[in-house]
This record gives C-alpha cells, structure tokens and sequence, in this order.
C-alpha cells in the first residue's frame, strides 16, 4: 500500500447531477465573475463609484428608461435569432463560426434592394424583395461551406470565418461604390424602411422580438419533434449509423446550413429594414460569435438561449453604463468583462461533468509532515494508519473502489469538435 | 518593387509568429482559436512594456525592445494559461474557449490601449520608438541595393520570427522533445503509457505558442505600422490572427513552410494598399483576395487529402486518462 504512489487529486467522471444542482453551479460561477470583475473593476477606474455601485450602473444603464428597456429586449431578440440560427447547424457538430459574415450578407443584400428599389417600387413590394434577396444571401453564405463540407469534408469552421470577413470586404466595396467621396459611412436611406408600429422604440422592438419568439419556438419543434430534428441529432453522435440508417448525410448537412444561414439572413432583413435603415461593415455586431456562446451557454437548448442572451444583452447595455459612469472612455469593457463570464462559465462545466476527489488522507500527511517539521522520507506506512484513525475519509474510500468510469452516451456537448 | 517585397516580408512576419505559435500548440493537440484574442493581447503587453520603458529619462533603445518583448510575451502567455488551464486540465470544449478568448482578448487590448496605455503624450513616444528601435536595420543595409532593402532593412522582430520558426521545425523534427509532443498530439493514451507526461507537455506548448502568437502582435504595431496604434488595431490584428489560424493549414504543419507561406500571404494581404493607379472602389475589392486564397487552399488541401496533410489525430479532443 505505502509503495503505491497515490495522486492526491483524482477526478472521475459522474453523469447523475441533478438538474437544479448543475444550474446552481453555473449561477454560482456566473456570481463569482460578476464579483471578480466589479472588484477588479472598482478597484482600478479612474472614478470609481465602489463594488456595488458598479451593480448600481449596471442595472441603470438597462433598465434606467423606457427606450432602454426596448432597447433590451430589442437587442436580446436580434442575438437569440442568430443564437437560434447557430444552434441548428451545432446540433449537427458543424461549427458555423459565419454567423458574422451570413447577417452582414443578409444586410446587405437587403440593402442593396433598398438602394435601387426603393422609392420606384411600392413599398410592400421593395419589403418583399427585401426579405426574399435577404434570406437567400444568408442562406448562399452559409450553403457555400456546407457543400464543401457535405462532399470534400473541408475544414468548416475556418471557411466560415474567411466567408465573414470576405462579406465585411462586399460591404465596404458596395458602400465606396455607392458613396465614392464619402467616409466609408452610409446615411440612412429613407425609402423602403419596414413601418413602425406604435409610436417610438417601442413601435420598432415590439414586431421584432414578436418574429424572435416565432422563431424560437417553431426551431425548438423542429429540433425536438421534427423528422429533420431527429435526423440532426443522429448526424452529430454518428456519421456511420446515420448512413446506415438510410440517412443521406450531405442532404441533412446542406440542408441544415442552408436553414441555419437563412435565419441569419432574416436577422440582416430585420436590421437594415427596421433598426438601421443603412449598411455598415461592422453592423453584425459580432453576433456570430456571441450567438455561439449564447448557444453553448444555453446547452443548446432554445429556451434556455433566450434567458441567456437576455443575461449577455443585460451586461453589454449595462456595461456602458458603467464605462461611463467609472470614467473609462473605451466601451471595450463589455467584451472584457463578458470574456470574464465566459472563462467562469466554461470552466464551471467541468464541476458539472467530473467528480473531484481529494485524497484526504495524503493531505493530512503533507501537513502533518510539515507541520512536525519531518522529512519526506519518513515510512509512510507508519504516518497512513494513523492519519485514517484520526479522520476517517468515507468518501475517499469508497471513491477509490469505483469502477472506472466507460466512456458513457457522449453528451451533447463535449464531444462537438 | 523591392519596397513591395520588403512590406511582404515585414507584414508577413506577423503571421509567422501566429501560425508557428499555432502549430506549435496544434501539436500537443490543442485547437487554439484564441489565438487572434492572443495576439492582441500580446500586442498590448508589447505597447505597455514599451511605454514604461519610454517614461524614463533617457530610455535606452535595446532596454525597450526587450521589455516589450518580454511584456508581449508575459500578456500572452497569461490569456494562453486561461485557455490551457480550462481545455487542458478542465476538459472544456477546445473551440468555445478559443472563442471565449478571442472576445476577452480582444475587447481587453482595446480597452487597455485607450485605458492606460495611450494616456499622455504615450502615443506619441510609441511611434518615436516604433521607427528608431524597433525598425532599426542592419547598419550598412542600405548601401547592398535591392538586397539590403529586402533582405536587411528590417527591425528585430522580422529576424526574431524567422529565427524562432527555424528554431521551431529543427525542434519538431530533430529533438526528443519534438518528438514526444508529437506523440502527444497523435495519441495521448499511447504517449501516457510511454510515460511521457502529457499534461505537461501540453500545458508547456500551449504557454509557448500562446508566447510566439503574442509578439505577432507586437510586431504588427511596432514593426509594419512604426508603432502607430490607430482606432480599429484590434479588428485588424483579430482578422491576422483567423488568417494565421488558416495558414497552418496551407503549410501542413511545418514551420518551415510556415515562413515561404507567410511571406506570400503578407504580400497578399497589403496587395491592396500597394498598387498604383487603382481606384478606392477597385482597393475594397482586392482586400478580399487573402481570405479567398485561404478558402481556395482549404478547399484544395480538403480535396488532395493526403496523410501528410492531416492534423494531428487528437486534435481537439480532450485527454482523460480514466477513459481509456
């Protein structure tokens, strides 16, 4: 026994946390960043107005006015579509990082109909071709990798990603086509602009966040009640049964990526004809890759991705907040703060997935040995027995007659690569 | 025409740095794609090192070269830890952390250049020592003709680059070390039965790639813009980074490929900015070229398919030894 070296730390995995005991470990990390960063935060701004007054900030700057709170639930919407749009090609394991560059295409796309329709069509018609040149410029984006991957298996998430940026290189050459002498800027056009309902920011969130819960919830059928949901999921645990099953695989993988890109095409639809009225290289506002973590965040589930991103939108507004109200003059802070989120909410998930054992017992002996001042070389035979008298370690021991754990049904999570 | 190929090799640097950074990283098994978010933050480390350094008296050129160095490296290396200690022993997903880490990454340079590095007359000074130190060329570059300014008129960091990627592939090829991590990066399993430790092996080489990354940061404001930091520095450095990423690919793994391709890539890349006689429209249209050439190379080494251009085996594949 005292020959065998022992690890002080052993980890196995566990598969039977309860629900509320996992979601109470993720907003337990999520309270620690939070705590970490308004620390870090308070401590270091040039006016700093104290730990809690950064909470003070960041409550105020969402829901301090009525346009803010719009402003909330306008931007939570416009995140969970595109969360909504990613989570379908991720419950295949395809990794569309193109979120980006498919809203920036439906952008512009349905810019490019306002530019030279509008005014000359009758508006319900130029919204029409709006919706219609948005949706398939999203959904060509994100089918281009989707046939390289269905037919050659080409990398997909690094075509996606040069797929964004060569829509953000579109965007600027569409905008120096159009506005040869201007800044790279385009003023908002003033025909062809989805109407309104109802007077204020309130008459422009209301229909879309409308058209987010629509979306929501008719992916969540799809994917939970659908034959196509159904056929995802068999895709993403194994290419081989799914053929085996009489599955065409590179159907379901063009097909997905074609619906996945679409969505995102509507996101751009929704954002030039109601938010902006005008197309800009960085109007996306990195969605894409927001709307992954909000996606994995929400463990894929559309629910779940809903409370998520209103939690990611909260912060973002909130944090402006607090850049202004701590004297910081770059509105970076968000993404440094939601970063901080993120590595606690990531690393949390570990605690849900393994069981950590402590070798109560070698602990006791490293203490005890410094603590009397003894070498390491001491025969370890004489210290274990009566460590373990003095404290019994029920679980350790029973720990260690585990079986080792099999590599069990692969969850939906750890196994995407 | 030299100055072209001069800019090439200056701008191509930059992505020496990030794409050996990430083969080095790739082959202990590890998809790093906060690598851009890496680079950025090195280039901050970099620009606040610098800025210390320039606050005294008389600041002595050599001094300030190495701390930003060694400051590129330390912010690096940090964010790199984050993403080892949560793929490496937490066994997270590799993809989300990468992702996680290019967001910090990159919205914390933008933050902490506006925030505390460019306070004061720090921009300034920046750009002082971006021209006299950090694009000091050899002595005497200048009277060798179209060698000298190709091949010699560069700053420090252009030889640091090629220097650790040759470093790079002898270690990979030739040493022990090379060796076991590529065990590592094929198969964990059979590299722990051998006793080769793999944690460490992989923590080690995420610091080191993370390290390597960082001063590509550093050299893209200090070296190709003469220590200018404009407004959209981190969106400029995060699109080197997804480039870089992409790069290994085109090189196969292989540092030394890493700089011919590099190179080719850097002259892609400020193709646009380097034409005569081309119209700003006709400009916005050839920035796209690199990432077109990188989806064309995706495409073509996807299709080629050989077995020497595959990634490792377990790349992005956590290790647990209790699976086994």
């Amino acid at each position: 026994m005292g020959r065998i070296k022992e690890p002080l730390i052993r980890i196995t995995r566990r598969e039977d946390m309860p629900w509320w005991k996992s979601m109470l470990i993720r907003l337990g990390a999520v309270v620690a960043a939070l705590c970490v960063s308004a620390a870090f935060i308070s401590a270091a701004a040039p006016s700093s107005k104290g730990f809690f007054g950064y909470f003070g900030s960041l409550f105020s700057g969402t829901f301090g006015t009525e346009r803010r709170i719009w402003m909330l639930l306008q931007n939570t919407a416009l995140l969970l579509m595109v969360a909504v749009a990613l989570v379908v090609a991720f419950k295949m394991r395809f990794w569309n990082l193109g979120g980006n560059g498919q809203v920036l295409m439906g952008c512009l796309a349905s810019a490019v109909c306002m530019f030279y329709l509008g005014g000359k069509l009758p508006d319900p018609v130029v919204w029409l071709l709006m919706f219609v040149s948005g949706v398939l410029a999203g959904a060509v984006w994100a089918c281009i990798p989707a046939l390289f991957k269905a037919f050659f298996n080409t990398n997909e998430s690094l075509f996606t990603l040069m797929m964004n940026y060569i829509a953000v290189c579109l965007v600027a050459f569409f905008i120096s086509l159009w506005y040869p002498e201007g800044t790279g800027a385009m003023p908002p056009l003033s025909d062809g602009a989805l109407p309104s309902f109802g007077s204020g920011q309130m008459g422009r969130t209301l229909p879309i966040v409308l058209v987010a819960v629509v979306i929501t919830a008719a992916i969540y059928c799809y994917l939970r009640f659908h034959k196509h949901g159904y056929e995802l999921s068999v895709v993403s645990d194994s290419k081989n049964t799914a053929k085996y099953a009489g599955i065409n695989v590179k159907k379901v993988i063009i097909r997905t990526m074609i619906l996945s890109g679409a969505l995102c095409g509507i996101v751009g639809f929704i954002l030039v004809g109601s938010v902006n009225h005008m197309v800009s290289t960085t109007m996306d506002d990195n969605m894409g890759f927001t709307g992954i973590m909000v996606a994995w965040m929400g463990n894929f589930n559309p629910l779940i991705m809903a409370a998520v991103s209103l939690f990611i939108i909260f912060l973002s507004r909130g944090m402006a907040q607090v850049c202004t109200d701590f004297g910081y003059t770059s509105e970076a802070l968000s993404d440094t703060v939601i970063g901080i989120i993120y590595f606690f909410f990531i690393g949390c998930e570990f605690f849900i997935r393994y069981k950590v054992h402590i070798n109560r017992r070698k602990l006791m002996r490293i203490f005890h040995i410094k603590k009397g001042g003894k070498d390491g070389s001491e025969p370890e035979e004489n210290q274990a027995p009566e460590i373990s008298e003095a404290e019994p370690a029920p679980q350790e021991q029973d720990g260690r007659c585990e079986p080792e754990c099999e590599r069990a049904v692969p969850e939906t999570k750890e196994e995407v690569s | 025409m030299d100055m072209f190929f001069a800019s090439a090799i200056e701008f191509g640097v930059i992505f020496l740095f990030g794409c050996v950074g990430e083969i080095l990283t790739e082959k202990s098994g590890h998809l790093n794609l906060g690598i851009p978010g890496i680079m950025c933050v090195g280039a901050a480390g970099g620009c606040f090192g610098a800025k210390l350094c320039l606050a005294a008296e008389n600041p002595s050129g050599v001094l300030t070269v190495f701390v930003a160095i060694l400051f590129a490296m330390l912010f690096a290396c940090a964010l790199g830890g984050i993403y080892g200690v949560l793929t490496v022993s937490l066994r997270c997903n590799q993809n989300v952390t990468g992702l996680a880490c290019t967001i910090f990454g990159v919205g914390f340079t933008s933050f902490f250049l506006n925030n505390v590095v460019l306070k004061g007359d720090a921009s300034a000074k920046l750009s002082r020592a971006g021209l006299r130190y950090f694009n000091a060329g050899i002595p005497g570059a200048d009277k060798l003709g179209w060698f000298g300014t190709v091949f010699l008129d560069h700053g420090i960091l252009v030889y640091l680059a090629v220097v650790i990627a040759i470093l790079a592939a002898l270690l990979l090829r030739y040493t022990k070390t090379g060796l076991n991590l590529r065990a590592v990066g094929e198969d964990p399993a059979a590299a722990d039965a051998v006793g080769i430790k793999v944690n460490a092996y992989k923590y080690a080489f995420v610091l080191i790639g993370a390290a390597v990354a960082g001063l590509g940061g550093l050299s893209y404001i200090m070296g190709y813009m003469n220590g200018i930091v404009d407004a959209t520095v981190d969106q400029t450095i995060q699109g080197i980074g997804w480039l870089s990423i992409a790069l290994v690919i085109f090189t196969m793994w292989k540092p030394g490929l890493a700089i011919p391709g590099s190179i080719l890539f850097g002259a892609l890349y400020i193709l646009s900015t380097k034409i005569a006689g081309i119209s700003f429209v006709q400009a916005r249209l050839l920035e796209l070229i690199p990432y077109a050439v990188t989806i064309v190379v995706l495409i073509v080494t996807s299709i080629a398919g050989r077995r020497e251009t595959q990634p490792p085996a377990s790349l992005g594949l956590p290790y647990f030894r209790e699976d086994r």
